[in-house]
């Protein structure tokens, strides 16, 4: 059955991804919003766009019975869910199909196995796939929780039981840490998936994280399409990803993908799902562990869609509608080197503190084997309600030297102004001697924070632009830019509703010589 | 005639002449750079320069710079409060978490900056606050 009208039950960057897909695809689009993205970039991406509710997401983009009065008022006979949110809400998932409106995504009896880490893991431990030592506590008290951490010692990790992104994950080294950090964990749990169950994990010290890009149709093909890293993470948030990764030999990666495949047949699985595993070592030695699966698509999915020559939306939309996998695992192959930057609004010198504010100025880069995945634009209000992923920058080359390189140089053309962003604290990480030469574990930005975040004197040139721009006159400085600021006059001044943009390129005279 | 302008960054106070199209820095002649990306809202101005952000302050004669409110803590950004853990007349060590509050997903906690006692608590759970606003007062 073709699929005619799509609804993307979320916002951002991803909701505009997928319209895009629809859109190729000849679908319909569909956006909700909540009362604080009645202007934002994707409520105006779609054909036509539903308001579901309040700020806060409880009310709104996580609210269900909202979606689907949204989803049968306006017609449609599917919805994606992008990532995050309900994407792993396997409730979400049958309630749609109950609806009979199309989940793009697993069987809701899938999301479940998988979303229970206890669960998935004795799946894949039945399956053959190895497991790091963890255990969701039956009794779920302080109390309980702390006897789980007992059993499998320090330094352990605990976390949501409900969902990734580590959100609600907490870190335990010292048990005098343990009750408050139980109880952070929890509340976080419950105000990121609503469901307060906690998760107890060894933990292995200076894993990689690699994960497995797996895709399955209606009809039993199961194929994988390599691996990302995404060790360079901070606080279990992931940060800049890759594909391929400089620590899986052909033989690993022959072995990582045929147990993701197992793992993936194992669980149902259809759509497209990723494998996360931990990588102890390197070279054909290296051992992995099967650490989740994640029943959707990925934040950092361009990178595989770079190196693999495939378009994963599309594939989605087209399993969806009940067609068979565009590829088989011998079409697969992976090509060049890509890196994706996750572009957040935070500051990277105050702790990484998420962000809020006018983006006064926003100029994404562009060029050969540059990508960008936006959910802002210029003049837009980032809200404080909401994941502070501004952007996704993928860049692509024949090789990973040059894949950094060109990420750097597209970073170093990505003015934001307004509100803090880690660009700059990005281009320091790319062009770190770690980095550059591969040595990378989950834990090195951590361990090299300090002169990743250190502050830079401030150059003359950068003071002489700063004297230069003006405040106009008029304007209550509370309207924002609206677009980028060319109209100047005679003395330099330059006036924008309230705030003045100046690009030395085009808009100063003398400046572009 | 020249215009001065006085700006204020990490680095300390800023004095830059610009007279046509000499720019001059610290009494430094300054070249303008042939990329960067400025923006003014406010008193502050941004500055992109080769992947790095700036932001600096134009100061004004006469005007004194404004001080942190002492003994007042306050929200870092706009946030939910989501738990209150003082109360007013306790007495608390530097460091203490006093209130933690809830911004895009994450946790943060208002810590007390020195040992001291609440003398007053302006917030409640599930308040929406926004930066610089007093959520806790505090006395030696």
């Amino acid at each position: 059955m073709k699929l005619r009208r799509v609804l993307v039950a979320n916002r951002g960057e991803i909701a505009i991804r997928v319209f895009r897909a629809c859109r190729e695809a000849g679908i319909e689009t569909v956006a909700v919003y909540s009362d604080a993205d009645r202007d934002a970039p994707h409520t105006r991406a779609a054909d036509q766009s539903v308001n579901i509710g309040p700020a806060a997401p409880a009310e709104s983009y996580l609210k269900i019975e909202a979606i689907l009065d949204a989803a049968r008022v306006a017609g449609c006979d599917a919805v994606h869910p992008g990532y995050g949110f309900l994407s792993e809400n396997a409730q979400f998932a049958r309630a749609c199909e109950e609806s009979n409106i199309r989940f793009i995504g697993p069987p809701a009896e899938t999301i479940e196995k998988m979303g229970s880490k206890i669960g998935a893991r004795q799946l894949m431990e039945a399956a053959g796939v190895p497991v790091v030592p963890g255990r969701t506590p039956l009794d779920q008290t302080d109390e309980g929780v702390m006897d789980a951490v007992n059993t499998i010692g320090l330094p352990c990790l605990v976390k949501a039981s409900a969902g990734g992104g580590g959100k609600g994950m907490r870190t335990l080294r010292r048990a005098g840490e343990a009750p408050e950090m139980i109880a952070a964990a929890r509340r976080e749990a419950l105000a990121a998936f609503g469901d307060g169950t906690l998760y107890v994990e060894r933990l292995v010290e200076r894993p990689r994280h690699v994960e497995i890009q797996v895709f399955g149709d209606n009809y039993g093909n199961l194929v994988h399409l390599f691996e990302r890293e995404c060790s360079l993470q901070r606080r279990h948030q992931k940060v800049i990803e890759e594909s391929p990764s400089v620590a899986v030999t052909p033989n690993v990666r022959a072995a990582m993908g045929a147990a993701a495949v197992q793992a993936a047949k194992a669980a149902g699985y259809r759509n497209a799902g990723t494998i996360e595993f931990l990588l102890e070592g390197s070279g054909d030695g290296a051992r992995f562990y099967f650490l989740e699966m994640n029943t959707r698509l990925q934040v950092e999915h361009p990178v595989t869609e770079a190196v693999a020559g495939v378009d994963l939306v599309l594939a989605q939309l087209a399993v969806a509608a009940g067609e068979p996998l565009p590829w088989t695992q011998a079409d697969l192959t992976q090509r060049g080197h890509a890196i994706e930057c996750r572009v957040y609004a935070e500051d990277p010198a105050a702790g990484f503190l998420p962000q809020a504010g006018p983006l006064l100025l926003y100029r994404e880069p562009s060029g050969p084997g540059i990508r960008v995945d936006a959910g802002v634009s210029e003049g837009g209000e980032i809200p404080v309600t909401y994941d502070p992923l501004l952007a996704k920058l993928t860049v692509t080359a024949e090789t990973r030297a040059r894949a950094i390189d060109r990420a750097i140089a597209a970073l170093r053309d990505f003015p934001v102004l307004g509100i803090r962003t880690n660009i700059p604290f990005m281009i320091r990480l790319l062009d770190h001697p770690g980095v550059r030469s591969g040595e990378i574990h989950t834990g090195f930005i951590d361990e090299h924070l300090g002169g990743l975040t250190s502050a830079t004197r401030v150059p003359a040139a950068a003071v002489a632009a700063a004297a230069l721009v003006q405040t106009p006159r008029t304007g209550s400085a509370t309207t924002g830019a609206q677009a980028a600021l060319k109209g100047r006059t005679k003395t330099g001044e330059a006036a924008l509703d309230g705030c003045a943009a100046t690009d030395p390129w085009t808009s100063l005279n003398g400046w572009g010589r | 005639m020249a215009t001065i302008v006085t700006l204020r960054s990490t680095d300390g106070e800023h004095r830059v002449e610009i007279e046509g199209e000499r720019v001059i820095v610290d009494g430094v002649a300054t070249p303008l750079p042939r990329r960067a990306w400025a923006v003014a809202r406010g008193d502050t101005r941004w500055v992109f320069l080769d992947g790095q952000v700036f932001e600096l302050e134009v100061q004004h004669r006469g005007a004194r710079r404004r001080s942190a409110q002492q003994g007042s803590l306050a929200a870092p950004m706009p946030a939910t409060v989501v738990r209150v853990l003082a109360a007013p007349g306790q007495a608390v060590k530097g460091g203490d978490t006093l209130i933690v509050l809830e911004a895009m997903k994450m946790e943060l906690p208002v810590r007390a900056a020195a040992d001291g006692v609440v003398k007053s608590v302006s917030c409640r759970v599930g308040q929406l606050v926004q930066p610089g606003v007093p959520l806790v007062e505090m006395e030696a």
